[in-house]
Formats: structure tokens, sequence, C-alpha cells
């Protein structure tokens, strides 16, 4: 909480929230890191429109980079995986927000396979 | 009873009961009635008491969903979502029969004023469905002042075995007169925040409260719950708010205050469309929550919750 720079100069500038979201090497999907709330979530929800277009039976989620997930992030989630036309969603080593708020939520959602860490 | 409750659409009488006999035979009587009439039957009452009614069913009780309420309906503010539309929802072409219990006498200071506005907010969230909601109270254990208050939340009123319409029946009073101004523990740590600081917000929390002896997924769900209303604040509540964090009594209390009015008196008591994205931040809340106080004026709202340690 210590908001003077380190020569105790004037306050640092604070960054907000960054996702950064690439495709997977090797594998049909993404691999996001950063965090996902409000201000990156058009980012996220556009990554997860292009997941959705090139997904045939199983597209992977590669979350190990993400420290944070809020409940509209993965809302967008879990409706882009109910509104595919078929396979599943491998997530792979997401921050516990993600399984936390599917078991709230979506208890029964058979699309997404969480991978834990 | 049976003849006033199948005619209208939505009952909801209150169950005034003296003793653990009466409460038995009042209840045991009310689900039966229900399954005669091929009903779905649910019991959401504290655990000494559901042994009351599952003892008193015998082989019936097989027939009948039971939860205890001093779990799933510990926080007030999830009992509509999670426990009453949550059994109706399920069974959406049928009516329906519940008993709740969401007042006893152990409820705490703090609680009590958040389980008047959730017997309150009952009449809103069924108000035209097809459905009877029977809410024991116990005239022996709880106060004057509780017992009087049923009769503002509630239609009707049984007592000594007779239904009759309550005289007092006003719900949105109810509302109303415990939405308390909140006022933080002058020890709180305080940090204000807008859209820059959400990520920094969500961290101190969580330094807070593990300091404060959270830690697992109670230390989670206060950077979920967090995350959700300083967001609500910087998206609904003017851009920015405030947030403070103490520990009270056995429990680690977050509060959010922002310049916005919450308008909606059952916003985070809905359950949400499936395919819907947004909207679910205040019910997450109430989800992970022992308790959620909120209070709403011109002057801006506060929202805070509760997680025991």
């Amino acid at each position: 909480m210590d908001a003077t720079g380190p020569t105790g100069g004037p306050p640092r500038l604070r960054s907000g929230a960054v996702l950064e979201v690439r495709p997977l090497p090797g594998r049909p999907g993404l691999r996001a890191s950063g965090e996902i709330s409000v201000t990156t979530r058009p980012s996220w929800e556009k990554a997860l429109e292009e997941l959705s277009r090139q997904h045939t039976d199983v597209s992977y989620l590669e979350l190990s980079g993400l420290r944070f997930v809020d409940v509209a992030g993965v809302a967008a989630l879990a409706v882009t995986a109910m509104n595919l036309p078929g396979g599943r969603v491998v997530v792979e080593q997401p921050p516990p927000q993600l399984p936390r708020v599917l078991e709230l939520f979506w208890p029964s959602l058979r699309r997404i396979e969480v991978a834990p860490r | 009873m049976s003849t006033v409750t199948h005619e209208q659409a939505f009952a909801h009488p209150a169950l005034f009961y003296r003793s653990e006999r009466e409460y038995a035979d009042r209840t045991v009587t009310f689900v039966r009635e229900g399954l005669a009439a091929g009903e779905p039957v649910a019991v959401a009452v504290p655990a000494p008491n559901l042994e009351l009614i599952r003892d008193g069913l015998g082989a019936d009780a097989r027939d009948v969903s039971f939860l205890d309420m001093a779990e799933a309906g510990r926080n007030p503010g999830r009992i509509i979502p999670g426990v009453l539309r949550a059994f109706a929802d399920a069974h959406a072409h049928e009516r329906v029969r519940i008993i709740g219990e969401p007042v006893w006498a152990g409820r705490s200071a703090a609680e009590y004023p958040a389980c008047a506005q959730h017997e309150a907010l009952i009449n809103a969230a069924f108000a035209g469905r097809s459905a009877t909601i029977l809410c024991p109270y116990d005239e022996a254990g709880l106060d004057a002042d509780v017992l009087a208050d049923a009769f503002v939340t509630h239609p009707t009123v049984i007592a000594g075995g007779r239904e009759r319409a309550s005289g007092a029946y006003d719900w949105p009073a109810v509302v109303a007169r415990y939405n308390e101004p909140l006022d933080r523990a002058p020890d709180a740590d305080v940090l204000t925040f807008g859209a820059q600081e959400l990520p920094e917000v969500r961290r101190f929390t969580v330094g807070r409260a593990a300091s404060l002896g959270l830690a697992g997924q109670r230390l989670q769900d206060t950077e979920l719950a967090v995350a959700e209303l300083t967001t609500n604040s910087v998206v609904h509540g003017g851009g920015q708010g405030t947030l403070a964090i103490w520990s009270d009594a056995g429990h680690v209390v977050c509060e959010v205050r922002d310049t916005g009015r919450l308008t909606d008196p059952l916003a985070g008591r809905r359950p949400p469309e499936h395919g819907q994205i947004g909207g679910r931040g205040l019910l997450l809340v109430h989800y992970v929550a022992d308790l959620v106080r909120v209070h709403t004026s011109d002057d801006g709202t506060t929202i805070r919750f509760y997680l025991g340690l």
C-alpha cells in the first residue's frame, strides 16, 4: 500500500488490470494471463468468440498465468461453452475463482472440464 | 387453512407456535395436505426442527425435500434465490409448498434486520406465483418486536390453530424500516478506489482479511465478493467508492460505499437466466457470505458482508 515511489518522490502511477491472450501453440485454444475483470472483459469476450469460431471437438484454455477472474468473466466462458454446437472446453490450471463460480451458478455444465492447478 | 391457500396464487402465512408438539402437529399437517394434493413439498428449517417434522411424517418424509435453514439460510439474503426460488423453479409447472423458517431465537442483532427484510421481500419475489410458503415463528422464544414484524410481513397469521388476515400487513414498511444506516468500526482499514484501483483494492482486502484470520476458500470468497461490490461501484455507483474492512465478534466484515442508489429491492435475490452474463455480482455476495447488510438512500449505498472466522 506504499503509494510513494522508491525514492520518496511522487506517487507511482497505479495501473489497472491487464489481460494478455494468445493462441495455444500446437493445440486448439488459448492461453490467457493477467486478470479478467470489468476493464479487461471486452478482450476476454473477443477471445472467447474467436475460440468458439475455431472450435471443433475439444478446445483448451491454458490459464496458469491468470491471477484472477470475476463472476462475469466466468459467466462469459460458461455461456460460450453452452452455445457450442458440441464437444467441450478443457480449462487448465485456472485461478480458484473459476471452479468456485462454476459450482455456484452452473453446477451441471458438462461442456467445461476443469484440470486444476 | 387449505381453502384459503388453494384459492390464492401466492399464500404466505406465518405460523405462531408455542411448543414442539404444536410445531410438529401443524407443520406435519401442512406437509401432508400438500402431498395429498400432489404438490412438491420442501422444508427448510433449523436442524432440530427438521427432525421434529421428519419424525412426525414417518414414511411420508421420503417424498419431501429437507434443508437445514441454519446452513442454507445462514445469510437471509440468499434464501429467496438459493432455497425458495430454486425449489419453485425446479417445479415451474406445479403449485409448490414450502416451510421456511428464517427467524429463530439465536439470530443476532446484526442478522435480524436482514431476516425481516427477507420475509418482506418474499411477497415481492413470489407475487402471482403458484406457491404456499409457511413461516413458523417461535412465540415463546422470540421478542415481541419480531412477532409484531411477522404481522407486517405476512398477509395472514396462524395462531392458536386459526388463520386470520393480518390487519398490519404492509411488507414495504419493513423493507424501509430495516434500511438502517450502517456505521463502520473506528478501527477499520479504509481504501478509496476508482476503476484503475480495482486490482489494488482486491489485493488490499485479501491481505487484510488474511491478517484478520481468514484462509482457504473463505479468503478466496472474500476476494470474489469484494471484486463484485467494487466493480458495481465503478460501473453503477458513481465510478468510485470506499472499501472498509475490520473484524467484529468472530467475523471479518467488508464494506463498500458509493454514491449510487439501489432502487430494486430484489437486486441480488433473483436467480439469473442461464445464458445471462452480467447481473450475478450481488447474488454471488449473498451466496458466499454469512450475512449481508445493505443501506441505500439518496446520499449513497453501503453494502456490508460478514464472513465467520
